[in-house]
C-alpha cells in the first residue's frame, strides 16, 4: 500500500457480488476497501426487481395472492398471512376460528423453517460446512409437514380469504408433535456444537453494535432489533390473528451484537415451539373457510396491515379505489430496511466480518428488490 | 523404490523412482479426495459419492476425467505464463518432497543427511505457487487470497519449525532414518507433546485447511487464489494440497510418532511401511474432521494466535528443552 | 391512550390535522394531513418521540402525487400515517437525514414515481436499471388516474380531513364503494 500526501491510506473498489456465494441471492455490495478493512460498504439492489407492487394494481387481489409468497420465499406462509389479514380487514370477513389456528400454526412451522434455514446458512458463512446439512434435516421435516397440508413446499398458496383451503388431519397433528420433541432435542446438539465453540464465539461477539438509536433511525426490526434490548414483535404490540390467545415470551437480548442476534433467534425458534403445541392442544373444530362472494370487490379507501415474518416487519399498505384491483399496494418488506443499515454498520471491519454481517442480517433478496 | 528391487543402472532408476512418485502422489490423493468426501458426508448425514463404482469408490477418477476434458481459461488480463505456470510450480515441489519419505528402514528414495530440511523446505515452495497464481489471475479475489496465503505461510513457518528443532535438539540429526531409529523404544511425542501439539496446528494452516482455509475461504473470496482456474490445472492445486498434507502427516509420524516402528505383522512383508501408512492416514483423518467441524478463524485472529500463543510457546518449549538435552 | 393525546396535540401545534381513526378497520391508529413543507418538522417530532419510520411512499393522484409516510413505535401501539402532496415543481423536502431508513425509500419513490426529494443526500436510482431511468413505472396512465377524493374511505367520517376542493362532494363516488360489512 502506497501512502498519499494527506496521510490517508489509498483504497481500492471490490465489487462483492451479484454471484458472490454470500451475498445469498442477487445482492451486490461495492466496497472500498483498505487492505482487507471495509472502509465503506454500499449495497446495490435490484437485480431481482419485479415489480410486484405494479403487479398488485394489476391483479385481483385473489389473483395477488400468489405473489405474495413470492416476496419472502424463506418464510412465505407469514407474508401471505399479512396480505390476506390486509383483505379480511378491508372486507370485513372473518376467517373461522380453527383457520385462524391453522394458520398459526403453519406460520409458526414456516418461521421455524427460515431460522433453521438461517442458522445453517449463517454458520456457512462463518466456513463451518456441515450445520448446514443438520439444519436441513430439521427443515426438511418442516417441509414435509408443509406439504401434506399446502401441498407446496417452498411457495405455498394456502391462506385463503375467510380461512385456509384445506384442514389438518390427524396425521399432521401427529407428525407435529413429533416435529416439536425432535427439534427440542436438536437444539441441544445446536447448543453443544455451535454455541459452545470457541471459534464461533470469537468470529461474532462484539464485531459490530446494533443499537436502539440506530434501529428507530433505519427501521429495523425483527430479531435485530430485538437483540438490543427492545421488545418489539408485531404478535404482542399489535396483535393479529389469534396470537394474543397464546401464551409465549418474545425473546430479547441486550448487547446488540451478532451473538446476542443469534441467541434471540435460537430461542425464537423455542417459543415458536410453543405456540404451536398450544395451538394444537386447543385446536377448534368447525369449518375452515367461510363463506365468501364469488366477485368481491374492495370497499373504496385505505388500509394497513402489519405481520412479523421470521425477518421483521412486513406491512402491506392498500389504497382501494372501490374497484376489483388494488389501486396502489406499497409492500414493506422488513429487510429493505434492514439492510440499508449496512453502510453504517460495517465501516472499518474486516471483509470477513462483513460476510458474517451480511449473514446475521438474514437477507432474502427477493424480499428487497420486490 | 530402494534396496529391496536389485540396482538397475542410474538412469533407469531415477526414471522408475519418478513414475513411482508421481503415481504415489495420484494414488494418495485419490484416496485422500474420497475418503474425505465420504467422511464429509457422513459427517453432515449423507452418504456421499455413491453412484461412480460401488459406494462411489470410482467417483474421483471420474472427476479426474472431466477436469482433464474442460476448458483451460485464461483471463484477458491475467499474466499468460505465469497463469500457466502457478499450477505447475505447486504440483512439482510435493512429488520432489516424496524423496526423503521414509516409508520404512528400507522403503525410501534418498536418505538425505539433511532429509528433514529438505522436505520442509520443499513443501513452503507451495506458497510461491500460490502467491503467483493469486496474483496474475489479476482477480482482486485473488489477490486477497495470495496476500493471506503469504501472511499466513511466513506466520506458521516459525511455530511449526520451532517444534521441530526441538526434537533435532533431542536426536542431534536432521536425518529421517535416524530421527525414527532414535524412536526405538520411546515416541518423541510422549517428550514432546507440546511440540507436536504445536506443530499440528501449525501444520494444518501450512496446508490452508480449514479452520485455516482463509487463501481459499470460499465464503468470503468465492475460491481465493484459484477462483480463475479451471480445468485440470485447477485440479493440480487440489493434488498439491492433498499431498501437502500426506507430508505433514508424515512429518509428523518421523518425528514424533515413532516413524515406520511397529509390531510385525503377520503374513506382512511390508509390515513398517504399512505401520507408517496407518500412522499418516489416521493423523489425516483427524485433519478432516477437524475440517468439517470447526467454522473458519477470522485473519487478524490466525495471527494474533501465531505470533501471541503458538510461536512464545514453541520458544519456550525449545528453551526447556535445549536445557533438559545440556542436564 | 394518554400518550397518544398528548401527541395529537403535539402534532397539532405543528400544525399538522391528526385525526384518530378506527384500528382494526385500516391497521393504523393516527392520520395525519401535511403540507409539503411541515414533513421535516413532523419527522423530527416524531423523531423525538421515539418512532421509527415504516416506510415513505406514495400514490398517483390527480391532481398531484401523493407522497405517504407510515411511522410506528417501538414502546406502545401507534402507527401514524401521514399524506402529504408534492409541490407544484415535483419536489418534497427529504426527511433522509431525519430518519436514515428514510434515504433508500425516498430513492425507491423517486424511481417508481419521479418525486425528486429537496436535501436528499443522494437521489440515485435504486431499483430500477440505468437505461429504464424515466419509466416511473408506479405512474398512473390517463384512464387510470383517479382523482383523490376516490381512494378515500369517505362515507361514515365526515370530518376526513382531506384536500378541501375533494371534501365537497362525498356522495359522488358512494355507488362505486362496495358497502362495508
Amino acid at each position: 500500500m502506497t501512502t498519499n500526501p494527506d496521510n490517508q491510506q489509498q483504497s481500492f473498489f471490490l465489487n462483492m457480488g451479484p454471484q458472490h456465494p454470500s451475498t445469498h441471492g442477487v445482492l451486490r455490495v461495492l466496497l472500498e476497501m483498505d487492505g482487507e478493512y471495509v472502509r465503506d460498504a454500499e449495497p446495490v439492489i435490484g437485480y431481482g426487481h419485479r415489480m410486484q407492487e405494479k403487479l398488485g394494481e394489476s391483479r385481483t387481489w385473489k389473483g395477488f395472492m400468489p405473489y405474495t409468497a413470492r416476496l419472502d420465499y424463506i418464510g412465505a406462509l407469514p407474508c401471505s398471512h399479512g396480505f390476506i389479514g390486509l383483505i379480511e380487514r378491508m372486507t370485513g370477513i372473518e376467517a373461522p376460528p380453527r383457520a385462524e389456528y391453522i394458520r398459526v400454526i403453519t406460520s409458526e412451522l414456516n418461521r421455524i423453517a427460515s431460522h433453521l434455514l438461517w442458522l445453517g446458512a449463517f454458520l456457512l458463512d462463518l466456513g463451518a460446512f456441515t450445520p448446514i446439512m443438520y439444519t436441513f434435516d430439521d427443515r426438511e421435516q418442516i417441509l414435509d409437514i408443509l406439504e401434506d397440508v399446502t401441498g407446496s413446499r417452498l411457495t405455498y398458496c394456502y391462506f385463503r380469504v375467510g380461512g385456509v383451503s384445506r384442514d389438518i388431519d390427524e396425521p399432521f397433528v401427529e407428525k407435529t408433535h413429533a416435529f416439536i420433541r425432535r427439534l427440542r432435542s436438536r437444539f441441544k446438539l445446536y447448543e453443544d456444537l455451535v454455541t459452545g465453540n470457541i471459534i464461533f464465539i470469537k468470529r461474532v461477539q462484539d464485531i459490530v453494535q446494533f443499537t436502539p438509536d440506530m434501529a428507530m433511525r433505519y427501521g429495523v426490526t425483527g430479531p435485530i432489533l430485538r437483540s438490543t434490548g427492545i421488545c418489539y414483535d408485531i404478535r404482542k404490540n399489535e396483535p393479529y390473528s389469534v396470537y394474543p390467545e397464546f401464551d409465549f415470551e418474545i425473546p430479547v437480548g441486550e448487547t446488540g451484537d451478532c451473538l446476542e442476534v443469534y441467541r434471540v433467534r435460537m430461542r425464537e425458534m423455542e417459543q415458536s415451539l410453543r405456540i404451536i403445541e398450544q395451538a394444537l392442544d386447543r385446536l377448534p373444530q368447525g369449518p375452515v373457510l367461510a363463506k365468501t362472494p364469488r366477485q368481491l370487490k374492495l370497499p373504496q379507501g385505505d388500509a394497513s396491515f402489519a405481520v412479523e415474518t421470521a425477518r421483521g416487519e412486513l406491512s402491506y399498505y392498500l389504497i382501494s379505489d372501490g374497484g376489483e384491483t388494488p389501486y396502489r399496494l406499497k409492500i414493506r418488506t422488513p429487510s429493505f430496511s434492514n439492510l440499508s443499515l449496512l453502510s453504517e454498520l460495517t465501516r472499518n471491519v474486516l471483509l470477513s466480518d462483513l460476510v458474517m454481517v451480511l449473514g446475521t442480517l438474514d437477507l432474502v433478496i427477493p424480499e428487497i428488490d420486490r | 523404490m530402494g534396496t529391496t528391487i536389485p540396482l538397475p543402472p542410474g538412469l533407469l532408476r531415477m526414471v522408475f523412482t519418478a513414475v513411482v512418485v508421481i503415481a504415489l502422489v495420484f494414488l494418495n490423493s485419490l484416496i485422500l479426495g474420497y475418503v474425505e468426501r465420504k467422511l464429509a458426508g457422513r459427517f453432515q448425514l449423507r452418504p456421499g459419492p455413491m453412484e461412480v463404482g460401488p459406494h462411489g469408490i470410482l467417483q474421483l477418477m471420474a472427476d479426474a476425467v472431466k477436469l482433464l476434458g474442460k476448458q483451460f481459461i485464461i483471463p484477458q488480463a491475467a499474466n499468460s505464463p505465469l497463469f500457466r505456470l502457478a499450477p505447475l510450480l505447486a504440483f512439482v515441489p510435493v512429488g520432489a518432497a516424496f524423496i526423503v519419505v521414509p516409508l520404512s528402514q528400507k522403503l525410501q528414495v534418498r536418505d538425505l543427511d539433511v532429509g528433514l530440511i529438505f522436505i520442509v523446505a520443499v513443501m513452503a515452495l507451495n506458497m510461491v505457487a500460490t502467491l503467483i497464481a493469486g496474483w496474475v489471475s489479476n482477480n482482486k479475489y485473488s489477490l486477497f487470497g495470495a496476500v493471506r496465503s503469504v501472511a499466513q505461510s511466513v506466520a506458521y513457518e516459525i511455530p511449526l519449525l520451532l517444534s521441530l528443532v526441538a526434537v533435532v535438539l533431542m536426536t542431534h540429526t536432521f536425518n529421517m532414518q535416524e530421527i525414527v531409529l532414535s524412536q526405538d523404544h520411546i515416541w518423541h511425542v510422549v517428550q514432546q507433546p507440546v511440540a507436536f501439539l504445536i506443530y499440528f496446528i501449525a501444520g494444518m494452516a501450512e496446508t490452508h485447511r480449514a479452520p485455516f482455509d482463509l487463501p481459499e475461504a470460499e465464503s468470503e473470496l468465492t475460491a481465493g487464489f484459484h477462483t480463475e482456474f479451471s480445468g485440470i490445472r485447477f485440479s493440480f492445486f487440489f493434488l498439491a494440497e492433498y499431498t501437502n498434507m500426506f507430508f505433514v502427516g508424515s512429518i509428523a509420524v518421523v518425528l514424533f510418532l515413532g516413524g515406520w516402528h511397529g509390531p510385525q505383522l503377520p503374513f506382512m512383508d511390508y509390515s513398517a511401511a504399512v505401520w507408517f501408512l496407518l500412522k499418516v492416514y489416521s493423523l489425516l483423518l483427524i485433519m478432516i474432521w477437524v475440517r468439517w467441524t470447526f467454522p473458519r478463524v477470522r485473519f487478524d485472529q490466525l495471527l494474533n494466535f501465531c505470533w501471541k500463543y503458538l510461536t512464545p510457546i514453541a520458544l519456550v518449549n525449545l528453551l526447556v528443552t535445549a536445557v533438559v538435552v545440556k542436564l | 391512550m394518554n400518550k397518544t393525546d398528548h401527541l395529537i396535540n403535539e402534532l397539532g401545534r405543528l400544525p399538522a390535522a391528526v385525526n384518530r381513526v378506527d384500528y382494526r378497520q385500516q391497521g393504523y391508529h393516527l392520520e395525519a394531513r401535511l403540507q409539503a413543507g411541515q414533513v421535516p418538522a413532523f419527522a423530527e417530532l416524531l423523531r423525538q418521540r421515539e418512532f421509527y419510520l415504516v416506510f415513505v411512499s406514495a400514490v398517483h393522484v390527480s391532481p398531484a402525487i401523493e407522497i405517504i409516510y407510515q411511522f410506528a413505535c417501538f414502546a406502545r401501539p401507534c402507527r401514524i400515517l401521514a399524506r402529504s402532496t408534492v409541490a407544484a415543481d415535483g419536489t418534497l423536502p427529504s426527511i433522509a437525514n431525519i430518519f436514515d431508513g428514510a434515504n433508500w425509500h425516498e430513492r425507491e419513490t423517486r424511481d417508481m414515481f419521479g418525486v425528486v426529494f429537496t436535501g436528499h443526500p443522494g437521489l440515485e436510482l435504486l431499483l430500477l436499471p440505468e437505461e429504464e431511468a424515466d419509466l416511473k413505472p408506479l405512474l398512473k396512465e390517463e384512464g387510470a388516474l383517479k382523482p383523490a377524493d376516490q381512494i378515500r374511505r369517505a362515507p361514515d367520517e365526515e370530518v376526513q380531513d382531506t384536500k378541501p376542493s375533494t371534501t365537497a362532494e362525498p356522495g359522488a363516488k358512494e355507488p362505486k364503494g362496495e358497502h362495508r360489512q
